[in-house]
């Protein structure tokens, strides 16, 4: 298999450089796995009364995405630190891709981020930062794949602009990938997955390991229902 | 030399032969059309070190057997 490069051309005495070639590849192997158990699962505080509706109907099939209680710490105070300059923030969602009964599913451990060029609608990662978001990337201690990035609309409410769109097709085009957006300002938070050529809500679960505290401690407040007609408040 | 490049947002990897003469821009333009990426949207890196578009194989220290892995570079919007 040959790659596209210059295609080099021994004229006039000038050394024929051959572009680069690929001689072998290999796919990402999606492993069978049990995913975290149902009393080690909740859905997130910040969830309104459709959206946790979504995330029980979904549970009853089975979640394609689990956040582990580091990761929504790590995405909700970074959303929070920028939450009074109105400014967008982003990073990367960094974990593992597995399988049970028929349903591929991502669970989200950790995520990697740097500094940023970011205003109150846009951001992306600053050019000078890089290398620092290559140290955290190296600072994990598992075999990382990035499954989806997050970032922040802060005020703007949670949905895939065309920008986001534009960047989940060209780099996050895998159907387990998902986009996550948080909003500080109205304590709102969604994933998304591109299903068809469009974005569609990817309800997800908080989980916790064997011997960590609960994710419903004291540090996430929950976001504040009116009125709750169906029973359908988020768990305090 | 034989290199292995890794796609951080796949898993996936390639093996790639490289001459000391090839520029990280052919490395990364390999690597996205084999995934059916824009090869705009991402860069590479060996180890912490970003690895720049215009440098040459030799003159980034690319060496053989090495690991690298491309990262996507995304923005978004509001």
């Amino acid at each position: 298999m040959r790659s596209p490069g210059r295609a080099g051309a021994a004229q006039g005495g000038v050394p024929l450089i051959r572009p680069p070639s690929i001689i072998a590849s290999k796919d990402l192997e999606v492993t069978d796995k049990v995913p975290p158990p149902p009393e080690r699962l909740a859905p997130h505080k910040w969830l309104g009364r459709g959206a946790l509706k979504k995330y029980c109907r979904q549970e009853r099939q089975g979640l394609e995405l689990y956040l582990s209680k580091l990761a929504e710490e790590r995405i909700r105070n970074h959303a929070l630190s920028k939450k009074e300059e109105r400014l967008e923030v982003m990073g990367f969602l960094l974990g593992t891709v597995h399988r049970f009964r028929n349903v591929t599913y991502t669970i989200v451990k950790d995520v990697a981020t740097t500094s940023l060029e970011a205003t109150s609608v846009s951001v992306r990662f600053e050019r000078g930062g890089l290398e620092d978001l290559f140290c955290a990337l190296d600072t994990t201690d598992f075999n990382y794949v990035l499954v989806g990035w997050y970032h922040s609309h802060p005020g703007h409410g949670c949905f895939l602009s065309e920008t986001d769109v534009n960047t989940q097709l060209r780099m996050f085009d895998r159907p387990w990938h998902s986009a996550m957006v948080i909003d500080p300002v109205q304590m709102d938070i969604a994933a998304f997955a591109m299903k068809d050529g469009k974005a569609v809500e990817r309800p997800f679960a908080i989980y916790w390991d064997e011997f960590q505290n609960p994710y419903y401690g004291e540090t996430v407040r929950n976001r504040r229902v009116r009125s709750d007609p169906d029973g359908m408040a988020a768990p305090q | 030399m034989n290199v292995r490049i890794r796609n951080a947002e796949t898993g996936g990897t390639v093996d790639m032969e490289l001459e000391g003469e090839n520029t990280v821009q052919e490395i990364i333009q390999g690597a996205s059309a084999f995934w059916n990426k824009d090869d705009g949207a991402y860069v590479i890196r060996k180890g912490k070190r970003l690895l720049r578009g215009q440098q040459s194989v030799a003159q980034s220290g690319i060496a053989d057997s090495d690991e690298l892995e491309l990262i996507p570079d995304p923005e978004g919007g509001a």
